[in-house]
């Protein structure tokens, strides 16, 4: 079934036709081409589908893009517009060596975003269970647990520009 | 991309959603947080030919005080049952329940109603709300009822809900003062199902605990004397006679478990009672 849907992805109003059979991820990777989203599972456990949708971290997998109808969407492609304008998450990321095969890294860094939001300073343990929803299947956690903590860190002081 | 057609539906009113669950009682479901349904449409394993989406119904998401009870509607997200302030003060085992619920994202989207309806067996609020005495409002084409959640539960992913009727709210009884609680869970990893999980509620009359994630419905017990924890330990072993295994436990290590977390579940919520 086709049905017409508006939703505001990355701060841009759009229009859409969708076929209710996609699921949001495969509206912002197929119809959009935004495919810093990655699907890993489509099961709702991997978590490398995280976007935030109304301001709230969720597997785009596990949301049919007809319930995005009216609703904002943000993917990781509204942190930065390349490798010379980083957010202060993944520059951590980079300088901690944070990601292996990065499959997973886009998810991991919005989980972060929504974490350092409500909690500035996380414990390990705090960022662990805030991770919980993402897996990293090459199992890097120690060093994304170190960029998180340091990604924090250059939250806190103000987020200079890339090192 | 599902690859079963169908027809997608977003009321935004709950009689607008029950009309349409009736006009589609043979083939349709309500979607909640699609936490579970929306991954068994990718894998094809679940094939609605129409799903009415309850994303719109705002009507269902509250938590509401109502003198001696709590009213919580189905489309509450787990985020918010986990930090609610009227939760937290007058059900700690409710709130502990949802907060751990899968994680940050399935907590964001996941529903309170969506998880009871879909009743996968050891899903963490059912013990809680078998302790506390929950009954549920479901309303249909042809009217409202209020199931007792002892009477709810009927099998594995089975539920008292008729086809074409909807799960609406959730109804607690506010438990009287000095009461104490607890809920704990047996997992291997963070965010997954429990393989044993136990609520308990002890106040001045018969103590409850409930067990779930054990056999096929969450069972309840309720206990003279609450004090007795072998006997607690041994009628739940008791209870959970028909315990089922899977790849990470063995019918009897589940049975077992039934026993030692209804028993910790309750010495858990003497001791809360007694530190006041």
């Amino acid at each position: 079934m086709r049905m017409p849907i508006s939703v505001t992805v990355n701060g841009s109003p759009l229009r859409l036709e969708i076929d209710t059979r996609q699921n949001l991820v495969g509206l912002l990777r197929e119809q959009l081409g935004l495919t810093g989203t990655h699907v890993g599972c489509s099961t709702g456990n991997c978590g490398a589908c995280t976007v935030l949708l109304d301001g709230v971290t969720v597997k785009s997998c596990s949301v049919l893009a007809a319930d995005v109808d009216g609703r904002e969407v943000a993917t990781i492609e509204s942190l930065s517009s390349g490798a010379d304008d980083l957010h202060p998450i993944q520059q951590a990321f980079v300088a901690n060596q944070g990601l292996q095969c990065g499959f997973c890294t886009p998810g991991m860094v919005l989980s972060v975003v929504k974490l350092l939001e409500e909690n500035p300073e996380p414990t390990a343990d705090e960022v662990r269970r805030a991770i919980a929803g993402n897996l990293c299947r090459c199992t890097g956690y120690q060093l994304i647990v170190q960029s998180v903590i340091e990604a924090a860190k250059l939250t806190r002081e103000g987020a200079p520009a890339a090192a | 991309m599902i690859t079963q057609e169908f027809q997608f539906h977003a009321p935004s009113t709950i009689s607008d959603a029950v009309a349409l669950l009736a006009a589609n009682a043979e083939d349709g479901k309500a979607l909640a947080g699609g936490m579970s349904l929306v991954p068994a449409m990718n894998l094809g394993i679940a094939r609605p030919t129409a799903v009415v989406s309850l994303n719109r119904v705002e009507e269902l998401d509250y938590v509401r005080e109502d003198g001696d009870r709590i009213r919580i509607g189905a489309m509450t997200r787990h985020a918010r049952v986990a930090s609610e302030q009227p939760i937290a003060e007058a059900f700690p085992l409710l709130a502990r329940a949802a907060s751990a619920i899968g994680d940050v994202q399935v907590r964001n989207r996941g529903t309170i109603g969506g998880s009871i309806a879909y009743a996968d067996p050891a899903a963490d609020y059912l013990p809680v709300l078998l302790a506390l005495g929950a009954s549920f409002r479901a309303v249909s084409a042809a009217g409202e009822r209020t199931i007792d959640s002892r009477e709810f539960f009927l099998g594995v992913m089975a539920t008292a809900l008729e086809p074409g009727e909807l799960l609406v709210e959730i109804e607690l009884p506010r438990p009287p003062a000095g009461v104490g609680t607890s809920y704990l869970r047996l997992a291997r990893l963070e965010g997954s199902f429990p393989l044993a999980n136990a609520a308990a509620v002890v106040d001045g009359g018969p103590a409850r605990v409930a067990v779930g994630g054990t056999t096929a419905t969450p069972f309840l017990l309720e206990l003279d004397d609450p004090e007795a924890l072998d006997a607690v330990e041994s009628a739940a072993r008791d209870a959970a006679v028909g315990a089922f295994p899977d790849l990470a436990a063995t019918a009897d290590y589940r049975r077992a478990m039934a026993g030692v977390y209804a028993r910790r579940a309750v010495e858990a919520a003497l001791a809360e009672r007694r530190g006041g």
